[in-house]
């Protein structure tokens, strides 16, 4: 699987232990660690002090929500995603689906954080100058500019830059 | 890779951090606690990049999640204790930020449609993602001196980690280690994942580094109009926008809110200024005939929107002296408003005392607009906007 993903696996969490086994070393993380805990510790207590005990449940539960939500519905779409778009596309250069990929990204990136505020101005909002915007249409918008600059780009790659980006690919892997 | 993100995203949350303090602190200082007055501006600009540095989380955090998320799968799940630990520390890492930086932009536009106190949660659970991110860095640190050593003649990284690990250990990225995958659908499942061509290291890596960096500059170039006059042109995402409001200026409580519709526009409206037995009453005639003064400050709201206006109207300190209050002396500014925490509001001598800080009559050339707070308001410099307490009823010297 780790193969698959553009990203791969960092090392395993202890390949650098050799490295860390100095005194000084190991000084900072504990001192580091005592400092994580107790900071930590203390945003624990400040939520209990302030809130009811159903609300900071209301908290872990919309915790414990947010990692289901990226880590079994976000991330997986996205793995999915990938997978899908490199199979079909193997005959497209790797320069053509990074481009592809990265025009997808940066909607699906725009549309998470722009669709709540679409949601919120339909409940109606605090007052007429809280999301005054037509932020559908400007989404929708986006959208179109980024298929049309994806356009441009594999364009210019096919048409203009093939071969001077080939080499400088070439080039690069030779530093 | 991993490392560039998160290097970044570290930085973004410190920054978010410290800013947040801040405006925590204005709102809600202890007594002893006194603030810049000067630049008139600071406030907006802090809150500005709190808000600002927030919305560029959500790809950065998107992107670090997206390296790192093969670390999910990892096998065995858990290895020990401390292993079990530090698994639940990342847990909770991710989990708080995620909501953390999500429920900061729903408060941008005041939608609250969780089961808790936003202004309560949103600052325990920033030590929580600060507390986590020490303990983080804490157990990467022999990963993290190890990156920072490996570099070449020029000061330039030789490897990223990513690109160590795939010295050692990656091989080529196209052949499937077989004997290593369970079988039955998920090994199935496995094998197609990992068969799937894969475009050149080099290329899927700029792509995706540019893919988070375009991301990124995007959201805040048209999000950021709303803090930052320079970008406002291009804000086309910022749930507030300069201009958007009566007398050209946005409202974030309004008279009906507040419950101040018949209570700001009563005839017999006094402003009470008092310090102990010294009690004085000025009409809006009054105040409008006292020595009238003309500021530039802004309106910088906790939301992260900002905007410059024009006031005109009373200097508080007159005010003050017009009660004999010493030098040092703090007021409380009480609000027509019938209910909010903010209704009643400690000002500090640092803004009493300063020149710019006005009991406002007017704004950019017009009786103020009761949405923004008719008869008088308050305006100080770089002060955040829910202590720019609105229809005032009273000042009171305090200790």
């Amino acid at each position: 699987m780790r193969a698959a993903m553009g990203a791969g696996e960092i090392p395993g969490e202890y390949a650098g232990a050799q490295a860390g086994t100095s005194a000084g070393m190991r000084a900072a993380r504990v001192v580091l660690l005592v400092v994580g805990v107790l900071t930590l510790a203390w945003g624990g207590y400040v939520l209990l002090d302030t809130q009811r005990p159903d609300q900071v449940v209301g908290v872990l539960v919309w915790i414990v929500a947010a990692i289901v939500v990226h880590d079994g519905i976000l991330a997986p779409l996205v793995l999915a995603a990938s997978v899908v778009l490199r199979r079909s596309g193997r005959r497209l250069p790797g320069v053509v689906l990074a481009i592809l990929q990265g025009a997808v990204v940066v909607g699906v990136i725009f549309t998470l954080v722009v669709v709540p505020e679409i949601y919120a101005k339909t409940l109606g909002p605090a007052n007429p100058t809280v999301l005054p915007g037509d932020y559908a249409f400007r989404l929708g918008m986006l959208w179109l500019v980024l298929a049309l600059l994806t356009a441009l780009l594999i364009g210019l790659y096919y048409l203009v830059g093939r071969n001077s980006l080939v080499e400088r690919n070439s080039a690069a892997r030779r530093d | 890779m991993a490392t560039v993100l998160g290097r970044l995203l570290g930085l973004a949350f410190v920054v978010c951090f410290l800013t947040g303090l801040f405006s925590h602190f204005l709102q809600q200082p202890e007594s002893w606690m006194r603030f810049p007055t000067s630049p008139a501006g600071l406030y907006a600009v802090t809150q500005g990049i709190h808000i600002t540095a927030g919305i560029a989380c959500f790809p950065l955090l998107l992107g670090k999640l997206w390296t790192v998320f093969p670390n999910l799968f990892q096998t065995p799940p858990v290895r020990s204790f401390l292993h079990l630990l530090e698994r639940a520390s990342i847990a909770l890492f991710v989990g708080a930020s995620l909501l953390e930086i999500t429920i900061g932009l729903l408060n941008t536009y005041q939608w609250v449609p969780f089961p808790f106190f936003f202004k309560q949660t949103h600052f325990a659970l920033a030590f929580v993602v600060i507390g986590s991110l020490v303990i983080h860095i804490a157990v990467q640190l022999p990963v993290i001196a190890e990156h920072w050593r490996k570099r070449g003649p020029d000061g330039k990284p030789l490897y990223g980690e990513l690109e160590a690990y795939r010295a050692t250990d990656g091989k080529d990225g196209d052949a499937v280690d077989t004997d290593v995958l369970p079988g039955g659908v998920t090994g199935r499942l496995m094998a197609y994942i990992d068969s799937a061509p894969r475009p050149e290291p080099s290329v899927s890596r700029r792509g995706f580094l540019a893919t988070i960096a375009a991301s990124t500059v995007a959201l805040v170039v048209l999000t950021a109009g709303q803090s930052f006059a320079l970008l406002d042109p291009f804000n086309l995402f910022g749930p507030r926008k300069r201009g958007v409001g009566p007398q050209g200026l946005p409202v974030n409580r309004t008279a009906e809110d507040a419950g101040v519709l018949s209570s700001a526009v009563a005839e017999d409206w006094v402003l009470t200024v008092r310090n102990g037995d010294t009690v004085r009453e000025f009409s809006r005639a009054d105040l409008a005939a006292l020595p009238q003064v003309d500021v530039e400050l802004p309106i910088a709201c906790v939301e992260g929107w900002s905007q410059l206006a024009r006031w005109r109207g009373v200097r508080m300190r007159d005010l003050a002296d017009a009660v004999n209050a010493p030098a040092g002396s703090a007021f409380l500014l009480r609000s027509l408003e019938e209910r909010g925490s903010f209704r009643i509001n400690r000002m500090g001598p640092e803004y009493v005392r300063d020149e710019r800080t006005v009991v406002a009559l007017e704004l950019n050339g017009e009786t103020l607009h009761l949405e923004h707070g008719y008869p008088a308001r308050m305006i100080a410099p770089a002060r955040p906007g829910v202590t720019q307490t609105k229809w005032l009823s009273s000042l009171e010297v305090t200790v």
